[in-house]
């Protein structure tokens, strides 16, 4: 990650927006950071950390994205300006806290509340457009259409913040947070952290001032006066922009991502003198004066934004409260179908809308061009996908779960849940998930599951999670299985990391995010403590773990843990030589033969293991192989063989 | 033997989703898609594969029998009771011990105990009990091992599973203990021999076990967890009839079950065997009936022959005459098994064209259809 | 500051996960930040660490900050650390004018050819393929190159070395040097040798 407190004030550098709202937020003088590990949110947190010693803050990875938000308002509480960060989901699960911190208020300092979207879920289970929160909570929004607003943004936030004593929020997407982009830079301001919680009770005082939600109908009421006073300062807002022609043919209306489509597309259509685009950088509450403004200037309006048509809503929504004349707009977005409701906003659809919707033709290619491209091979861009790495435990426990399961013949199956393993919804954990959704929910249907056998259920369950997981969400599921007597297998595939996100600590592991040593938690001792079965595996021990799981699933009563403990193997070679040289004898190999049939490399699938088909056996990649040797096992010929290597 | 080879996705589909399954363990010890496991043959992963041994190898798969009797006998099948034969006797080990330990006579370890002594055989393919009374594969090297291998529990077991096991490069001369459809996967192993295991020549001698049916292994097994303590039984005993009874030595005494309850404990599969007497193998051994402590032996092939008479010269095994009533029971016996299962597999395919797995000549089909 | 030969340009740079994509449009778009261009990027990110294909969408401009995509059939430079991966880029993004650099060395896809289910396209077939799509292409042994210098992960500046010689881009020597040695203080020779490397294979095609 760029170096985000950089002494380059006036110079531009080229950041990632999440690095943008990150610098935004040192300059802002933030005092305190906390957030958990989600795309696309998840270096916000990560490059504040890597500063937090030299800038005096405190930057935390949390357990979970509510304790995170929790956290941050403590310090909001306390004096310092705060920042939260997470993904849509990780505000799914922070939302109890933020529907209620809306009404009981923030502290004296400003409290941000960044949200990272994903549309088109390219690295998410699900598509979540999470400008909604903001008119369903009340709570006021903003959005960046670029990497220097990302940053300008932030500053300026936690002023508002504090003018009207609410929390608020910044929304990106993955386009804006994730892409690099010119940044100039402003002062760090050298800030001194001071912390006092003021709203102690003293006595003397009978009016309660505790900071509180109630009385609830009163407070919101109140929340929607500090809606009027962000209104009112959104209307002058230069996040608000419009650009274009006095009268276009065409207005567009957009935010974030869909800015820098928008003036793209034009650029390419060669439409400056017939389109206006008007840029919302406040989300809501709805600069309404400003809007009904650039209503005026067009008959034709569409709207360009990911992923949810909410922007399309509101200001349709308000555009039928104008009186009669000034309703004359034809509205065009997803829901006349010219933009995709769902998925993300692409450079080509929004070129695509434009044209459509003002009746142009646009040839993207030459047709002798296309002609060519048409007449290349399917099969020359092959697809690759997604896999385990080479000597990733996640492979050799799910070869360990799939052959108990199968042994034990029952119609037994996994209950998946969020991390690298959830992969093996694929071919590269033998299609061993059945079941998908968030953080948790693995051993929460575990959990259902685990009393059906009233019903006549008999299926052995296997709740699979990570490490990172466990702590963030499983231990309340374990806690209602042991309780409840439920009958299911959790298997915690512990490496040592939140490895999918990036390898951020967890408290399993041994440093904090600011790199100091932090208290380990035991995840059996926990699992112990909560009264379940614990068996600890190495999953590189194929035929050890293939039993301990055949044991687990025959007891069939209770809820059951066994951890599959092997670090990660992209964190382990950071610090280790591969342990052992693998090879194949291609003498004893029996390739496709009956007897095996490419198991290794057609089955196991360790990328490592490569079938050639012209010889007719399979061979080790040596640049690519772990030195793991789990493979060894796997060869039903022996053909597979290690040699420890010995540090000369 | 077999018209048309196919593979692992076949032969679950037409046998062991069936239900037709004997678990001869032909089919695993040297694959890696499937392993046996508490009763059942079970799928790991699948092998795409459109031909494999083990389609090509099960006794449940197309049979053709006169192919088989023809390999083995040198002769077409011909449906006769207990099949090719050149002798029928009584024989019993020549020691005591041996006698004790093993199933009635105890002539199967005899027999094997002689040809490793005589270097005949390298090693032994038996099963032998764990202590939870669940056979498993073994390989006995010398006669004291083989008498930790002796008495039956009455379970199908995949003895094959063992012989798939054997180092591809051995060089061990082999003897093996097959009930009769083991006997038959054995003799299509034999006709076409696989290249990727130890070789079928190593098999110098091959020992059937007379059957009339097989428990399931997982059903049984959960019957004997809530009767008796597995660890505790120390020998199975199903007399020969009238008896009509299992009984279970534990200890001192013996615990006796009706034999009528116990038979809900077969294998559904068995009722589609015809062969009592395990007619492909070189020796075939029973119970003697109405006479304590001694088999029904019978000598199938010259190579039989040659065994049997180097144990009785050996000592090693006792011979008598056996009686005429036995041999007439046993025939009856053996030929009620044919016909039982003739008509059972007629009514399952409701055609007699169509004889699930088996191929034999229409004059034999209809002789033990009649 | 120099003056681009259009505006913007629109480079992708494609390979492999793991090959060095987001060091390539690092390195480049630094040194072009501090000519005083607007850069923006846009790339596949994360999961694709794991084996999968990654672009790198490069966009350079001297008058302001463009979209992190580049739209259908705007390509204007391709540098393709793998051969498939260039096609790939060439297929949705490729035009009558689209320069092309490509390192001929293929990456199997991991999971699909090396378990067997597929097969890797005929290499000189795809290299025809490819110039058949360009205006014009560079074929850069990068690979080799880095291994004869014992390092095959410096392909990448190999390939930056290439892409600066054909002159396309607004940037010298001199640029790059500056970059080098922010960026990598512990290897500034062997990224500066393997720079001049990429500058020399790409004289000797002309």
């Amino acid at each position: 990650m760029a170096n985000i407190d950089i002494n380059a004030a006036g110079q531009s550098q080229l950041f990632i927006g999440n690095e943008a709202i990150a610098r935004g937020a040192l300059e802002a003088g933030i005092g305190f950071a906390s957030a958990y590990p989600g795309t696309p949110s998840s270096e916000i947190i990560g490059s504040l950390a890597e500063v937090a010693k030299k800038q005096n803050i405190y930057v935390e990875w949390s357990v979970n994205e509510a304790v995170a938000l929790e956290a941050a308002a403590a310090a909001s509480y306390a004096g310092l300006r705060s920042l939260a960060a997470m993904k849509m989901n990780g505000l799914n699960v922070a939302s109890d806290f933020l529907a209620t911190i809306v009404l009981s208020g923030i502290g004296k300092k400003g409290l941000v509340l960044m949200v990272g979207d994903d549309p088109a879920a390219h690295s998410s289970s699900n598509e979540e457009d999470s400008r909604a929160v903001s008119k369903w909570l009340d709570i006021p929004m903003v959005e960046p259409g670029d990497f220097q607003e990302a940053k300008d943004m932030m500053k300026w936030l936690y002023e508002l913040s504090e003018e009207i004593g609410s929390i608020c929020m910044l929304r990106s997407v993955t386009r804006v947070a994730h892409a690099r982009g010119n940044v100039r830079l402003g002062e760090i301001p050298a800030t001194e952290h001071k912390a006092r919680f003021e709203n102690i009770l003293d006595p003397r005082n009978t009016m309660p001032t505790s900071i509180m939600t109630i009385p609830t109908p009163l407070r919101h009421a109140f929340q929607h006066m500090k809606l009027d006073k962000a209104r009112a300062r959104f209307e002058e807002s230069s996040f608000n922009r419009y650009v274009g022609p006095e009268k276009p043919d065409l207005l567009i209306i957009t935010c974030g991502s869909g800015w820098l489509y928008a003036q793209d597309a034009v650029n390419t259509l060669k439409l400056e003198s017939r389109v206006g685009i008007l840029k919302l950088g406040t989300i809501w509450p709805l600069p309404e004066n400003l809007v009904k403004k650039c209503l005026a200037r067009a008959d034709k309006v569409l709207f360009l934004e990911e992923t949810d048509p909410f922007l399309e809503a509101t200001i349709m929504e308000y555009s039928s409260s104008l009186s009669l004349e000034s309703r004359r707009n034809i509205f065009y977005g997803k829901h006349t179908r010219h933009i995709n409701a769902f998925g993300e906003l692409t450079p080509d659809a929004v070129i695509k809308a434009i044209a459509a919707v003002l009746d142009i033709k646009y040839e993207v290619r030459d047709a002798a061009y296309v002609k060519k491209i048409e007449a290349v091979p399917q099969d020359y861009i092959m697809e690759r996908m997604l896999t385990f790495c080479p000597g990733c435990p996640h492979r050799a426990s799910y070869w360990s779960i799939k052959n108990a399961l199968m042994m034990d013949g029952r119609g037994g199956f996994v209950t998946g849940d969020i991390g690298c393993y959830s992969m093996a919804l694929g071919p590269a954990g033998f299609f061993m998930n059945r079941t998908h959704q968030c953080m948790g929910a693995g051993s929460g249907l575990a959990n259902g599951f685990g009393q059906l056998w009233r019903f006549g259920f008999d299926q052995p369950v296997i709740a699979v999670c990570g490490d990172s997981t466990f702590y963030h969400s499983i231990m309340p599921a374990l806690v209602n299985g042991v309780h409840n007597r439920a009958n299911f297998v959790l298997v915690i595939f512990d490496n040592g990391a939140t490895a999918m996100t990036g390898f951020q600590p967890h408290p399993g592991t041994e440093l904090t995010a600011m790199g100091e040593p932090a208290q380990q938690i035991s995840m059996e001792a926990i699992c112990q403590a909560i009264g379940a079965r614990v068996e600890i595996c190495d999953p590189f021990d194929l035929k050890a773990t293939t039993a301990t799981l055949l044991d687990l699933l025959e007891q069939e009563q209770g809820a059951r843990v066994a951890i599959m403990r092997r670090p990660c193997e992209l964190v382990r070679s950071k610090k280790e030589k591969p342990p052992y040289k693998v090879k194949i004898d291609p003498e004893k190999c029996l390739g496709d033969d009956c007897g095996c049939n490419r198991l290794c490399s057609r089955v196991f699938r360790c990328p490592a293991l490569v079938w050639d088909p012209v010889a007719g056996k399979t061979r080790i990649d040596e640049v690519i192989c772990s030195g793991c040797g789990v493979c060894v096992d796997i060869c039903p010929e022996g053909a597979i063989s290690k040699e420890e290597v010995v540090l000369a | 033997m077999v018209t048309k080879t196919k593979g692992i996705g076949d032969l679950f589909k037409e046998v062991i989703d069936k239900g037709l399954c004997t678990v001869c363990g032909a089919c695993v010890g040297d694959c890696p898609y499937m392993v046996f496991y508490r009763g059942k043959i079970r799928m790991l992963d699948f092998c795409n594969r459109t031909e494999g041994h083990c389609y090509e190898y099960c006794p449940r798969t197309y049979t053709d029998m006169d192919a088989i009797s023809n390999k083995i006998h040198g002769a077409s099948y011909s449906g006769d009771e207990i099949g090719t034969a050149r002798q029928v006797l009584m024989a019993r080990a020549g020691d005591v011990k041996t006698r004790t330990k093993g199933q009635y006579g105890g002539a199967v370890s005899a027999l094997l105990a002689l040809a490793l002594d005589n270097s005949l055989i390298d090693a032994a393919i038996l099963s032998k009990n764990t202590d939870d009374k669940l056979p498993s594969g073994f390989v006995a090297r010398s006669a004291a091992q083989v008498l930790e291998g002796a008495g039956s529990n009455y379970m199908a077991y995949p003895a094959l599973e063992a012989l798939n096991r054997m180092p591809k490069d051995s060089k061990d001369k082999l003897g093996i203990v097959v009930t009769p459809c083991q006997a038959i996967a054995l003799a299509k192993m034999t006709a076409s021999p696989p290249t990727q295991r130890v070789s079928m020549s190593n098999v110098q001698l091959s020992i059937g076990l007379f059957c009339t049916w097989a428990l399931a292994y997982d059903r049984f097994y959960e019957f004997l967890k809530n009767n008796v303590s597995p660890a505790k039984i120390k020998k199975f005993d199903i007399p020969p009839p009238p008896a009509n009874r299992l009984d279970i030595y534990i200890d001192k005494e013996v615990k006796s079950y009706p034999l009528d309850d116990i038979r809900n404990y077969r294998m559904s599969t068995c009722a589609y065997c015809l062969d009592m007497t395990a007619e492909f193998t070189d020796i075939s051994v029973g119970a003697a009936e109405g006479v304590d402590g001694w088999n029904t032996l019978i000598v199938r092939t010259q190579r039989g022959s040659e065994i049997v008479d180097a144990a009785v010269k050996g000592g090693k095994l006792e011979t008598r005459e056996l009686p005429a009533s036995n041999l007439k029971h046993l025939k009856e016996a053996a030929l009620l098994k044919k016909t039982r299962a003739m008509a059972e597999i007629v009514k399952r395919t409701g055609d007699k064209n169509d004889l699930l797995y088996l191929g034999m000549s229409k004059t034999v089909r209809d002789k033990l259809l009649s | 500051m120099k003056k681009l030969y259009k505006d913007p340009v629109n480079l992708i740079v494609s390979g492999v996960g793991g090959q060095g994509n987001v060091m390539v449009s690092l390195v480049l778009g630094n040194a072009l930040v501090a000519g005083g261009y607007f850069i923006t990027i846009g790339e596949t990110y994360g999961a694709s660490q794991r084996g999968g294909s990654v672009m790198s969408h490069v966009r350079i401009s001297s008058e302001k900050q463009f979209s992190p995509l580049i739209a259908e059939g705007q390509g204007d430079i391709i540098v393709g650390m793998e051969p498939v991966e260039t096609l790939r880029m060439l297929k949705q993004f490729g035009n009558m004018n689209v320069v092309t650099i490509v390192n001929p060395r293929p990456i199997h896809a991991v999971d699909l050819i090396g378990s067997g289910a597929g097969a890797y396209p005929d290499l000189p077939k795809l290299l025809g393929q490819i110039k058949d799509l360009s205006a014009k292409t560079y074929v850069v042994h990068a690979t080799d190159e880095a291994q004869k210098m014992g390092n095959p992960m410096l392909a990448n500046m190999i390939l930056i070395g290439a892409l600066l010689k054909t002159g396309l881009l607004p940037l010298d020597e001199t640029a790059l040097d500056t970059v080098i040695k922010e960026m990598f203080p512990k290897a500034v020779a062997p990224n500066i040798k393997a720079l001049k490397a990429g500058m020399e294979l790409v004289s000797i095609l002309r």
